[in-house]
């Protein structure tokens, strides 16, 4: 079995505050694999965006954090590394999209320039020329034909859908070994957010990139991923292959998830708790094969 | 039948002047039924929303006439107007006054519309929180100390204490998690039954539309497309529009997605 990409073991967070300690994540573990794609689902305040940022090493910075557990980017544990270190990870190795494409990039400088920085960072002497020409060649991979408008454009004068393909180009420019997504395409209109995931799913396959798919829509999720996290209160209840959670839900936090999506066929809206002592029941785990 | 209880007529508005004019609602025409609940279903940009500030009189139409109960409403409207048509937006966040609890906002809209005998409105606000689900004892609360839930149910209050008959629901659930979302929707359901209320539900999620509209509007830059009850128009689709939008939804089941791709399969016949 090769390294997996991401391997979290075990993750714990909690926050210093005036009113004392609260716990966030109370050990998680998840693990992706080489050009895998593996989403964690869960409802606000499920501590999904949190364990993305603790993967960038960005909650590392705040002195309020408590961070316990292992997590292991291409078999290195993040800890050990030193935060310049952690820091040349970001944009190369591993990067990141965010919803709101709109407001994830810098208003005040051009898309070209903003290109230009992030090649940069992998190669400190590209010029400036070849840094738009390789952002070209990216733009087309995301069906954006008319690059040179584009890249001459501030964000604020191209729509939400292009920024969002933009980001995308963005993020995957430096070839990372891993993409966090974190709820791409949900300030998006459906049509438009279903190209866009069409778009990102093809060119995570194309460059084998592994992705770590953060979402509270489950009907994204169930056309984006591979393997999927339930994460509800800071814990994994249930994980397994995308079709096996899907079809066959065992965990009743999952249950009741899935019941509550409103569904294209009919069936008027569910009565279901929001919530219930039978959602903190041990872990489910689908199938051995799919964790290979 | 019945009078319809609320009539668009040949409802536009332009936004600017000359080239530089955006004609945000074309020719827009619709009657909704009492106790019905009418969705309106399109894409940023489509006009969904400039229909609904005109229902609720936010603005005037540039041509054409809105009809409540029959008659005509006017470009500035009178009390009793805006006591029958209330809105609850997406985000009850920006919606309630952050500085007022949760009972002066409720206890306002009573003041304002002179509902029951002053020494009544506590106790009204107390049975407005209950029916929404709430405990009486919320009316304490500041917004703040609430969650997306619970201030979204304190804005469907808010909408009924004025005695509404015509509720606009502007993307009421999207800004909630899922299990929530399911709550919400139930209350809003039973609501139009026991008040026999009448809804304008204005949403780009078609799956919830699927389980809440008795009919729906289908808007695409500024006109209405298609306009239906709702199981017709999610069996056989007319417009190529309708159908790529249903055809765009992410679903979670198997029978969604046969839905869906027979829909998309006759898209490609259409567009061919």
């Amino acid at each position: 079995m090769s390294t997996p990409t991401l391997d979290i073991q075990n993750l714990t967070l909690g926050f210093k505050g005036y009113t004392g300690f609260t716990e966030v994540l109370h050990g998680i573990s998840l693990s992706v694999n080489p050009g895998e794609r593996v989403a964690l689902v869960g409802e606000s305040g499920s501590g999904k965006s949190v364990t993305a940022r603790i993967v960038l090493g960005l909650l590392q910075e705040l002195r309020t954090a408590r961070i316990g557990g292992s997590v292991r980017f291409e078999g290195r544990e993040l800890d050990q590394l030193s935060r310049r270190e952690r820091h040349a990870l970001r944009g190369k190795a591993m990067s990141m999209i965010f919803q709101d494409p709109t407001s994830s990039l810098n208003p005040v400088f051009r898309i070209g320039d903003q290109f230009h920085d992030v090649l940069r960072r992998a190669d400190p002497a590209i010029s400036r020329d070849a840094a738009l020409e390789r952002a070209a060649a990216i733009l087309a991979e995301v069906s954006v034909r008319d690059a040179e408008r584009v890249l001459n454009a501030f964000p604020f004068q191209l729509s939400g859908g292009l920024n969002q393909r933009v980001m995308i180009a963005m993020a995957l420019a430096n070839e990372p070994a891993l993409l966090i997504a974190d709820e791409p395409g949900t300030a998006l209109d459906v049509t438009v957010q279903a190209q866009t995931l069409h778009l990102m799913r093809k060119l995570v396959e194309e460059h084998h990139t592994a992705v770590l798919f953060i979402s509270h829509n489950l009907g994204v999720v169930r056309e984006f991923a591979d393997r999927v996290y339930v994460i509800y209160k800071g814990r994994i209840v249930e994980q397994g292959a995308t079709r096996a959670v899907f079809e066959d839900a065992r965990h009743p936090y999952t249950r009741a998830l899935m019941a509550a999506v409103p569904r294209l066929t009919g069936g008027g809206i569910p009565d279901i708790e929001e919530n219930s002592p039978d959602f903190g029941a041990p872990l489910e785990i689908h199938d051995a094969e799919a964790r290979a | 039948m019945s009078t319809p209880i609320l009539e668009l007529d040949a409802v536009s508005k332009t936004f600017g002047t000359g080239a530089d004019a955006v004609h945000a609602a074309q020719s827009i025409s619709f009657a909704v039924n009492r106790g019905e609940c009418l969705a309106i279903v399109g894409e940023s940009g489509s006009g969904k929303s400039t229909v609904a500030n005109m229902i609720l009189g936010i603005y005037p139409p540039t041509s054409g006439e809105i009809r409540l109960d029959g008659s005509v409403l006017p470009a500035r409207r009178q009390l009793e107007h805006r006591r029958a048509i209330q809105l609850v937006q997406q985000n009850p966040l920006s919606s309630l006054n952050p500085k007022r609890s949760v009972g002066a906002s409720l206890r306002l809209a009573l003041d304002v519309h002179d509902i029951g005998a002053s020494s009544e409105r506590a106790k009204l606000v107390g049975a407005l929180l209950e029916e929404v689900g709430l405990p009486a004892d919320f009316a304490r609360r500041s917004p703040a100390a609430l969650s997306g839930g619970q201030r979204q149910r304190v804005a469907i209050a808010r909408a009924l204490a004025c005695q509404s008959q015509i509720v606009v629901l502007d993307e009421p659930t999207s800004a909630l998690d899922v299990l929530v979302q399911a709550r919400v929707l139930k209350l809003l359901n039973q609501l139009r039954e026991t008040r026999n209320l009448t809804f304008v539900f204005i949403t780009h999620d078609l799956s919830v539309v699927r389980n809440i509209a008795t009919r729906i509007a289908v808007f695409e830059k500024g006109r209405m497309i298609e306009l239906g009850d709702t199981e017709t128009l999610f069996a056989n689709p007319a417009h190529p529009y309708t159908r790529r939008l249903i055809s765009a939804v992410p679903v979670v089941t198997r029978e969604e997605a046969a839905l869906r791709s027979s829909l998309a399969a006759g898209l490609e016949e259409t567009t061919e």
